[in-house]
C-alpha cells in the first residue's frame, strides 16, 4: 500500500494519495494519539488534526523516511505540542477542548480521591509508562508496534512495560486500588 | 508483597515456560504474597485489555476528516495572481525584444533597404511570440488548477 501511495505522490496526485492513506493509517494515528493523550475523544479530535496536517504537508513529503514513520512523527509532535499547550493553559480551549479536558482529568486524578481503580492509578504513573501501557494494549500486545509508533528502542519499551505493570500490581496488592467487583 | 527474587519472573509469568515456569509454580504453591502479586498482575492486564484492546476510530471519523480537508482545499484555491504576473513578465520580455529588433535592425546597413518591411515583420514576429507565450502560460495554469 505504501508503494501505491508513494506512486501517487510521485505523480503529484495528492488527493488520490490522501484517499489511500486515510483508511490505512486512521486507526494507527488514533491509537498513538490515544496512548499519548489518554482520552479517546481527545485522541479522535487530535487524529483529525493530524490528517489535516498530513494533507497540508503531502506536497512537501520527499520520501526521506518511510511514509508510516513520517505520519507517526507528525502525530507524536502534534500530541506533544497539544499536551504542552493544554498543560500550560489548564483551561478549556475552544480549539482543543478534548486535550484540555484530558489534562484536567489527569490533574484531578492525582488528588485525594484518586486511586479507586486500575485506570485512575494508571493516570498517576509517569507519562512514559502510561503511553507504553496504553499502546501495548491498543496494539494487541505487540512490542514491535509499540516501539515503532513511539520510536523507542525495543529494550526501552520492554523495560517501561515491566516497571509499569509492576507498579500497578504492587498498588493493587497493597490495597491502594479497590478491585472492581462489577 | 512478592518475594524480590521471584518478582521479575512473576511479571513475565505468561512468557516463561518449562523449568523456569515449574520453579515459579512450586514457589507460588507455598507463598501467599507472590500469589497475591500474580493475581494483581492479572487484574491489571484484564482491566487494561478490556479498556484498550481493539479500539478504533468512530464511523464518523473519515467523513469528518474529508470535510475538513475539503474546506482546507477550498480556502487554498490556487490564486491567479502568480500566473498573471508570469504573463505580464513574459509579455514585457517579448515586447522588449521586439522593440530592440525594431530599433537595432535598421541600424545595420544590410537591412536599411528593407526597413519598412523589416519593422512590420519584427512587429508581427513579436506579436506571434507574445501570443505563443500567452498560450503556453494559459495551458500551464490550467494544468496547475486541475492538479
Amino acid at each position: 500500500m505504501e508503494q501505491e501511495i508513494r506512486a501517487c505522490l510521485d505523480q503529484k496526485e495528492y488527493r488520490e494519495a490522501f484517499e489511500r492513506l486515510l483508511p490505512e493509517f486512521q486507526n494507527k494515528v488514533f491509537r498513538l494519539a490515544y496512548a499519548m493523550l489518554g482520552e479517546a475523544g481527545a485522541a479522535e479530535d487530535m487524529a483529525q488534526d493530524v490528517f489535516v496536517r498530513i494533507w497540508r504537508a503531502l506536497p512537501g513529503y520527499r520520501g526521506q523516511s518511510s511514509l508510516s514513520t513520517w505520519i507517526y512523527a507528525i502525530t507524536r509532535n502534534a500530541c506533544l505540542t497539544a499536551l504542552r499547550k493544554a498543560g500550560m493553559k489548564r483551561e478549556v480551549s475552544m480549539e482543543e477542548p478534548g486535550v484540555a479536558r484530558a489534562v484536567e482529568e489527569r490533574g484531578s486524578a492525582t488528588g485525594a480521591g484518586a486511586g479507586i481503580d486500575v485506570l485512575s492509578f494508571l493516570n498517576q504513573l509517569p507519562e512514559k509508562y502510561q503511553r507504553v501501557l496504553r499502546l501495548y494494549h491498543l496494539e494487541e500486545k505487540s512490542y514491535e508496534e509499540v516501539a515503532r509508533l513511539l520510536e523507542w528502542p525495543m529494550g526501552t519499551v520492554k523495560a517501561y512495560l515491566h516497571r509499569a505493570r509492576k507498579e500497578l500490581a504492587e498498588a493493587i496488592a497493597q490495597g491502594k486500588i479497590e478491585r472492581r467487583t462489577s | 508483597m512478592a518475594c524480590p527474587e521471584f518478582e521479575d519472573r512473576l511479571i513475565e509469568y505468561a512468557d516463561i515456560e518449562g523449568e523456569a515456569r515449574a520453579c515459579v509454580d512450586t514457589h507460588l504453591a507455598e507463598c501467599a504474597g507472590c500469589r497475591e502479586f500474580l493475581e494483581a498482575l492479572r487484574v491489571v492486564d484484564t482491566e487494561l485489555a478490556a479498556r484498550f484492546t481493539g479500539r478504533e476510530v468512530s464511523a464518523a471519523f473519515a467523513p469528518a476528516v474529508r470535510r475538513r480537508v475539503e474546506r482546507e482545499a477550498s480556502a487554498r484555491r490556487l490564486s491567479f495572481v502568480p500566473e498573471v504576473l508570469d504573463f505580464v513578465g513574459w509579455g514585457a520580455i517579448v515586447a522588449l525584444l521586439g522593440l530592440m529588433a525594431w530599433w537595432v535592425l535598421p541600424l545595420i546597413p544590410a537591412f536599411n533597404t528593407n526597413q519598412a518591411a523589416l519593422s512590420l515583420n519584427s512587429a508581427l514576429a513579436a506579436g506571434g511570440a507574445f501570443l505563443l507565450v500567452a498560450l503556453v502560460i494559459g495551458l500551464r495554469s490550467l494544468a496547475d488548477l486541475k492538479r
